[in-house]
């Protein structure tokens, strides 16, 4: 009984725990853990051959020669525009939607529905559609835009882009506009369910005081509503740039699988994890699955640096209740 | 006032058109004859509805066995990442062990971790298995999954402690309890996890790509993205929307009936500041 006293934390140690944990954690050992660190080694791994496992020696080439592939440095652009531009755009759109549903109280449920439905599609299918809305003769954007007596546009099939840099920018300027209305589109659903529960969270309090001090609708917005849901709005931010940096499934449906327009070698809208699949996928080729795991490496440091940031970022920034 | 809440209104209901806009056009498409598909300017309703293209789609994909495969692989998936997540959550949420938080830390930092870093090497562990064109390589990866670990920690830890220790005292088993008392009060957020499981298998592209060459073992994305656009020659883009349907509307049909505990769980459960 004394003994027990003494040390009553110990006594409670409950050694079934790990039974439970094992097949967890047996999973995640071959499935995680261990994909990290091989995918981390053999990223070193020089001319690595996938079938036999042999290798010539260690060293950084694959990252130099990745760093230096156009493509790369295509696919780095593609996704930080992705991560940078489209996310923070998809976001203005949803805070500016979930502000107006907070101030409504009837159809409330219906529009947040309504607003939810791109979450609940497929990938592929979705983005099939969107490729289809912006094809160049049958398409519904540029039906709409004849009505205002606009010439049909040549949004994602790159007419005339071979041979001419003008036009290839061109090109590339509209392909970028589709991706944005896509990701825009697709992150709604998310961020205006997200931003809503965030402005729910906030306590009636302090808009009460503001109501008895005759403050504007406006300054309310600005000075209360908006630093209170920093806390939402940087945890959407965050984890909307690290599924940015994934993105590769919705660029394929809406550009192919040579993530351009025919006739384009230049893999125009190729993404971080589309250069790491097409390494794969070249498997046979020795160093290819290193150049996949270099890609893969920069991956993974982009994501830490963003949760770094966070962390440093909610210590100055956010307004606690 | 009255004329801010109409505008109001009208802005939310001008966005939920657009919002609905992709829906309206793959079902607008989908309906459509091929030679009106082809029509410059496309019309904007079909001028007869042809559900012909359904069967034609369902017949040419084919979408009848891409959708039984994503189900059967839906189902290996969520009945064994459940279990697998409910006992490791449990562990977490109420036994007491060495090493609980370097463990939980581990669960914590996988989630962090994007699986394109992982599946270079499991490429590799799936060949070496000889695992390739498997059924099995399509479903044992995703049996792990932190996130949901990590979500039915957070609701076990809500059930009462004195619950717990009242179990004890009636002499019942961690196991029984786990199944008698866990599991009856976190019913919402289980159903959550199987949700957010089958969302993923029918969403998920990248991996089926590498795993599988051949058609009878495609996955809805895959198959999908494969049978409309590969073919040489003129795309049949109604067929492609009509499978693109066929595809959304279980996800959507599932979603309008679990609405309120979706958007219940997800609101209460938002970022607390």
């Amino acid at each position: 009984m004394l003994r027990k006293k003494r040390n009553p934390a110990k006594a409670r140690y409950d050694n079934s725990a790990y039974l439970y944990l094992l097949p967890a954690f047996l999973l995640m050992g071959i499935f995680t853990v261990y994909p990290v660190i091989n995918t981390f080694v053999t990223s070193f791994k020089h001319d690595f051959q996938f079938l036999t496992g042999n290798y010539a020696g260690l060293s950084a080439t694959h990252y130099l020669d990745v760093v230096s592939d156009p493509v790369f440095r295509r696919a780095l652009l593609n996704t930080m525009f992705i991560a940078f531009v489209c996310v923070p755009g998809s976001m203005l759109v949803s805070l500016v939607l979930a502000l107006g549903l907070h101030s409504i109280k009837r159809l409330q449920g219906f529009y947040l529905t309504i607003f939810y439905l791109p979450q609940v599609t497929n990938v592929i299918a979705a983005g099939l559609v969107f490729s289809f809305i912006f094809n160049t003769h049958f398409g519904l954007m540029n039906a709409v835009l004849g009505w205002f007596g606009i010439e049909p546009v040549a949004w994602i099939s790159g007419e005339g882009i071979v041979g001419s840099q003008e036009r290839y920018n061109e090109a590339y300027m509209r392909s970028l506009f589709v991706l944005f209305v896509n990701n825009v589109w697709d992150g709604l659903s998310l961020h205006v369910l997200l931003f809503l529960g965030g402005l729910q969270n906030i306590n009636k309090q302090y808009y009460e005081a503001a109501s008895v001090d005759g403050v504007s609708k406006w300054t309310v917005t600005r000075k209360i509503t908006l630093p209170l849901l920093s806390p939402t709005t940087i945890f959407i931010f965050v984890t909307s740039v690290i599924f940015a940096f994934r993105a590769y499934a919705n660029v394929v449906a809406l550009f192919g699988g040579s993530y351009g327009p025919p006739g384009d070698n230049s893999k125009m809208m190729i993404t971080l994890v589309g250069y790491i699949m097409d390494a794969l996928g070249n498997y046979l080729t020795p160093g290819a699955v290193s150049s996949a795991g270099a890609a893969a490496v920069v991956l993974v440091l982009m994501v830490m640096i963003v949760v770094f940031l966070q962390l440093k970022l909610t210590k100055r920034w956010v307004f606690y209740r | 006032m009255k004329l801010g809440k109409a505008l109001l209104y009208l802005f939310l209901s001008v966005s939920s058109l657009l919002v609905l806009v992709p829906f309206y056009w793959m079902l607008n498409t989908s309906l459509k004859s091929s030679a009106e598909v082809a029509k410059v300017p496309p019309s904007l309703i079909p001028a007869e509805f042809r559900l012909q293209n359904y069967v034609d789609a369902v017949v040419q994909a084919p979408l009848l066995t891409y959708l039984i495969n994503t189900l059967i692989v839906g189902v290996s998936v969520v009945a064994v990442s459940t279990a697998v997540s409910v006992l490791s959550a449990y562990a977490f949420a109420r036994l007491h062990f060495r090493g609980k938080n370097v463990l939980f830390f581990i669960v914590l930092a996988t989630m962090m971790i994007p699986q394109e870093m992982l599946i270079i090497t499991n490429f590799q562990t799936i060949a070496d298995w000889g695992w390739m064109n498997t059924w099995q390589a399509l479903v044992v990866p995703y049996w792990i999954n932190p996130f949901n670990i990590y979500l039915l920690r957070q609701t076990f830890m809500q059930v009462p402690d004195e619950l717990y220790l009242a179990a004890k005292v009636d002499g019942l088993g961690n196991f029984r309890f786990l199944r008698k008392v866990m599991l009856p009060l976190s019913k919402s957020t289980v159903t959550t996890t199987v949700i957010l499981s089958m969302v993923l298998i029918w969403q998920t592209y990248a991996w089926p790509t590498l795993v599988t060459t051949k058609d009878d073992l495609r996955l809805v994305s895959n198959g999908l993205q494969n049978a409309f656009t590969s073919s040489v020659g003129n795309m049949e883009y109604e067929l492609q929307m009509a499978a693109a349907t066929l595809i959304t509307v279980p996800l959507v049909a599932m979603f309008l009936f679990l609405r309120k505990s979706i958007f219940a769980g997800m609101l209460q459960g938002g970022i607390k500041g």
